[in-house]
């Protein structure tokens, strides 16, 4: 067993100042449940753990007077976010990812910085923060900067973050939206890891035709997409099977343009495509109505 | 080499207990290997299977994904703190009466998630009862023992069937 040392600041000021001493040696402590397997895993062993659990500006949700821009703090739980009215009002994508991200337990303790932070391709967390526009605002030495989400993962496990970075909060463009909705597809129906997610919103005109959508596609990307040309293609429009037919198969050519023709996808240019249908078909009746 | 303990206090079980701990430990080998409690079991080690799951602060969690250090200043409930004076916890009663108990091995864990389920919301509908034990993982009793007696924990009848609602569950997420 290597030795560890753990602190524990009380306020951002101090871990920030940590982090500009010893960001390189140092794991960051949030939820833990990423990083606890990790260091299980044998992966990587740094001499510092910088426990960011007891620093509560981390865990403030807010919303703007003029309603949009919701922020909500790194160290939120899902818990929270499952439960937090503000954030099921203005952000009903990312409510809803909570009800089927990990199990109780883990969204209990799981953090929506560490989801985000951990850059894996299938946090759940990060379609729903895209079709936001949201940005991460984070804190070193030098002072606070934003990243935009699309931004924030450069491939698989690998963030933008620096060593010496604390993700402080998420901005979010706040939103009301019509019609809302996340999915995605594990490998079971509990505790699942997602092979593939998808999040969007969207709202409609008097004539019952799209007048704003936002779509993103996770997991089977290495790093989050927003699908500007799935958007285009609805936008303007009152769909129907036949649009949504011909959706599911845009999406199914973006991702593999993304990915190549790697083995898995056999499995995931159907599975894309009927995850899309399920999610997308209940617009038809909701525009008509 | 001399490893830094550090010191760590929190009320387990009404108990107040104080324990220098390193600072990789998971909850989990510190209730296990530094308090002596081994009614908490380890199962996956990942956060999979539930066996581990305590209650901290009320809420379900996995000692095996928490860190030790995280226990600090907490309110902590491991499956030693159910019964009372010699006497079984209702949960755990209705376990015993509804034959949810085969080898056991994930039922702390199962009557962990059960408890704070009941501390956060008394009447529980089906579906929430299912969200509540589906990071419970068992692999002999069979479910359908286990969902009648959290049912019956809760105050309902041993009527209706866990796939019935695992189904509802899947159309609404």
């Amino acid at each position: 067993m290597t030795t560890m040392t753990c602190i524990r600041p009380e306020n951002l000021d101090e871990a920030v100042d940590f982090l500009h001493h010893h960001g390189p040696d140092t794991h960051i402590l949030a939820g833990g449940t990423d990083l606890m397997v990790d260091l299980r895993s044998g992966k990587h062993h740094r001499p510092y753990l910088l426990d960011t659990s007891r620093i509560d500006s981390l865990k403030t949700v807010q919303i703007s007077d003029d309603l949009s821009r919701l922020s909500i703090g790194s160290g939120v739980t899902l818990t929270r976010i499952n439960t937090l009215p503000l954030i099921k009002d203005h952000a009903p994508a990312l409510h809803k990812c909570s009800f089927t991200f990990a199990s109780r337990q883990i969204r209990n303790m799981a953090t929506i910085g560490g989801n985000v932070a951990h850059a894996s391709p299938c946090g759940d967390t990060i379609p729903p923060l895209v079709i936001h526009e949201a940005e991460a605002v984070v804190a070193n030495k030098d002072g606070n900067r934003n990243i935009p989400l699309l931004e924030m993962n450069k491939g698989a496990y690998q963030s933008a973050l620096h060593p010496e970075d604390l993700v402080v909060k998420f901005i979010l463009q706040a939103r009301q939206p019509g019609f809302s909705d996340f999915q995605k597809i594990g490998r079971r129906k509990a505790l699942a890891t997602s092979r593939m997610s998808m999040a969007v919103m969207a709202d409609k005109d008097s004539q019952g035709c799209i007048s704003f959508i936002r779509f993103s596609l996770g997991a089977c990307t290495p790093t989050p997409q927003r699908m500007h040309d799935v958007e285009s293609l609805f936008t303007g429009k009152i769909p129907s099977v036949k649009l949504i037919n011909q959706g599911a198969g845009l999406l199914a050519e973006k991702m593999v343009e993304i990915t190549g023709r790697r083995p898995s996808i056999t499995y995931k240019e159907p599975a894309v495509q009927g995850l899309f249908k399920r999610m997308i078909y209940p617009m038809v009746t909701w525009c008509r109505q | 080499m001399t490893q830094t303990r550090i010191p760590v206090q929190f009320i387990l079980n009404g108990k107040k207990t104080a324990v220098d701990i390193l600072p990789e430990q998971s909850a989990l080998q510190v209730i296990r290997d530094e308090l002596g409690m081994k009614g908490t079991k380890e199962g996956c080690g990942i956060g999979e299977c539930g066996a581990c799951t305590i209650e901290v602060n009320g809420q379900a969690v996995n000692a095996c994904l928490m860190f030790g250090v995280q226990l600090d200043g907490c309110r902590v409930m491991t499956v030693e703190g159910l019964a009372e004076d010699g006497r079984l916890h209702p949960v755990q009663e209705k376990f015993l009466a509804g034959h949810a108990v085969q080898c056991g091995f994930c039922t702390p864990g199962l009557l962990m998630s059960t408890h704070a389920l009941l501390g956060e919301n008394p009447e529980p509908d089906d579906h929430q009862i299912v969200q509540a034990i589906s990071g419970n993982i068992c692999r002999c009793t069979g479910y359908q023992q286990i969902f009648s007696s959290v049912r019956a924990a809760c105050g309902q009848s041993d009527q209706g069937s866990v796939r019935e609602n695992q189904d509802s569950k899947e159309e609404r997420c």
